[in-house]
């Protein structure tokens, strides 16, 4: 195996080491989604109702209540 | 976890005290766990070899754990003893700092103390009665109902459980309980949604819960002595013939191994079990979980590390930023606005406006808040610590000031914008000012707090906030966590909500000192900029 194909190894073995590290953090960014929709989801699902139905008078109460439920500490 | 491979007697000898640390000679190189007893009681333990660092030839040597330093000081007998066999390796009478009196690690109340496999000071179970350890039992009972109520099947799980199976008893150098539950779901999202709804049913039935992360919360309970006692709720998941449970197990597991649930037994008392506790303990503590190690290290791989992270973590930020906090004392009176709130009060008079509401997030005690509602306008104080604001928020309620003080998450889409959605409903023009919050916080907190702003400021608002400026020369990040922000990219991250700067002042200021506490102690220059930002 010459020099040239040495140092040719040398430079696709580094190229592939970054590319594995950009794969992994691509990966990382999708599982990512899974906390930041089930948030969402959440959020929607608790409170659109209220809303949608135009309940003016329970949605201070329901915004507060699901307020409370994410994890306030007692006064 | 390391193991003896072989049972000739451990060969420790020739130990010296320091107030330093401990260095003995080693003459095989045994890697076993070794208790530290300071007058015939353990306070800590190490593996000989893997904890320890070679010294002269044939010795090691190993420090003292930071959290003993303020006890070291006076006499005691030391001892090393081996933990599996008991056998007594060393004896010595050691004179610490400069104390006359018996060294005692105990809490205030003069109850003794030790150190956990975290290296954490604690009540450990070795040293309670079991009249102590009742109430304890009796909160796990507590939680698992509350939990079958709730709609999972949750089991003993980490230190409990293997008390349970291997010594059917609490261990006696552990200091809480833990549960574990196995979602349904296989995808992580829907699990994450059963957490949250856990969590819902939980504070319905009147449970103080603190939450981790997607998949993990503590339940506080207040026990019949008083204490506040928490435990620990880890969620899993079974996926691809594997287990992940929040927050150190990624293994090959099979759903039968699970369910249905099982009974183990702990302190003479039946809980839920896994149907098969001993696969679990060895997917958390690897093949050698029946031999004790009081100084066991989690060697969770990187893979399942990843996996955890990105599935469930991030929604505490915040947990790692320490404020200092201000003195009641210094709150008790002559509350005044800080230099920036200043700032704001004379643009918002110079453009003519009235604000109709006043929002300070990351509020930290709270002043700026009561000062403007002091002037009676409805005002809100949000933080994560709500410790840091109890003193000013106690006064505001007592003088009936229309100030509201908030708990929130900066880092959790889910406490930030149901407030947002919750004071966008108050009265208008609206400001929002954040102090040193998006140079404290991470980079999905930063979006959370833009989207709070441009949501309560749509409509004529005005959002003011104050950073740290990265400069050529202070790129550093202080001790107290602020990190100095590229406003260039600030702005642009501003204008792609929707924002537009219509102030910018760059100032070079001293900290504002102990009533608002920010960048007291900070070693670089404080090089601030200060921008004002519309949303029509």
């Amino acid at each position: 195996m010459g020099l040239r194909d040495s140092a040719e190894r040398v430079r696709r073995l580094a190229e592939l080491e970054e590319r594995v590290a950009e794969l992994e953090a691509e990966v990382q960014e999708c599982r990512q989604v899974n906390l930041r929709l089930a948030e969402l989801t959440d959020v929607v699902t608790e409170l659109l109702l209220p809303v949608a139905q135009r309940d003016e008078g329970r949605i201070d109460e329901v915004l507060r209540r699901y307020h409370d439920s994410v994890g306030v500490p007692p006064s | 976890m390391g193991a003896r491979t072989d049972r000739a007697p451990v060969a420790l000898d020739a130990l010296t005290v320091t107030d330093e640390g401990l260095s003995f000679t080693l003459r095989r190189e045994h890697d076993v766990v070794v208790d530290v007893l300071l007058d015939g009681r353990r306070i800590w333990s190490f593996w000989s070899v893997r904890d320890t660092e070679p010294a002269r030839p044939g010795r090691r040597w190993v420090a003292w754990p930071p959290p003993l330093h303020r006890f070291l000081d006076g006499t005691t007998t030391l001892q090393l003893v081996e933990h599996v066999t008991g056998e007594v390796l060393a004896t010595t009478e050691a004179v610490l700092g400069g104390g006359t009196g018996r060294i005692a690690v105990v809490d205030k109340d003069g109850r003794p103390l030790g150190l956990d496999k975290s290296l954490t000071l604690s009540r450990l179970f070795d040293s309670r009665d079991a009249e102590q350890v009742a109430p304890l039992l009796d909160s796990i009972e507590t939680v698992v109902s509350a939990l079958q109520q709730a709609g999972v099947e949750p089991f003993l799980a980490y230190g409990s459980l293997l008390g349970a199976v291997r010594e059917g008893g609490l261990i006696g150098h552990d200091s809480d309980a833990d549960l574990g539950y196995v979602s349904g779901w296989s995808e992580p999202v829907d699990a994450i949604l059963e957490s949250f709804r856990l969590q819902r049913r939980l504070v319905e039935m009147g449970y103080w819960v603190v939450r981790y992360s997607g998949m993990a919360f503590r339940v506080n309970l207040r026990e019949a002595d008083g204490a506040l006692r928490g435990l620990d709720v880890f969620g899993g998941i079974l996926r691809d013939g594997h287990l992940y449970l929040m927050g150190e197990v990624g293994a090959p597991f099979s759903a039968d191994w699970v369910r249905p649930p099982g009974e183990v037994t702990l302190e003479g008392r039946v809980y839920p079990g896994p149907a098969e506790p001993e696969r679990l303990l060895e997917a958390t503590y690897g093949p050698h979980w029946r031999t004790p190690d009081p100084a066991f290290k989690f060697e969770t791989s990187e893979a399942t590390r990843r996996r955890l992270d990105g599935w469930f973590r991030g929604t505490r930020g915040g947990r790692a930023l320490h404020w200092d906090k201000a003195q009641p004392a210094v709150l008790r009176k002559g509350l005044g606005p800080s230099a920036f709130l200043r700032w704001i009060r004379r643009l918002e008079r110079e453009d003519h406006r009235q604000i109709g509401t006043y929002v300070d997030l990351g509020c930290g005690a709270g002043v700026d808040t009561f000062t403007m509602a002091r002037q009676g306008i409805p005002s809100w104080g949000l933080d994560f610590r709500p410790s840091h604001f109890k003193v000013v928020a106690h006064r505001a309620v007592r003088r009936e000031l229309p100030a509201t003080y908030r708990w929130t998450n900066f880092n959790e889409l889910r406490s930030v914008l149901p407030t947002g959605a919750e004071i966008a409903r108050s009265p208008a023009p609206r400001v929002v000012t954040a102090r040193h919050l998006v140079d404290a916080v991470d980079g999905t907190a930063r979006d959370l707090v833009l989207r709070f702003a441009a949501m309560v400021c749509r409509g004529g608002g005005r959002f003011y906030l104050q950073t740290l400026r990265a400069t050529e020369t202070d790129p550093v990040t202080g001790e107290d966590n602020l990190r100095p922000v590229d406003i260039a990219e600030l702005v642009t991250d501003i204008e792609a909500r929707g924002g537009r700067i219509v102030h910018r002042q760059d100032v070079v200021e001293p900290p504002a000192g102990p009533k608002h506490v920010d960048v007291t102690g900070r070693a670089g220059s404080n090089e601030l900029t200060r921008l004002g930002v519309a949303w029509d």
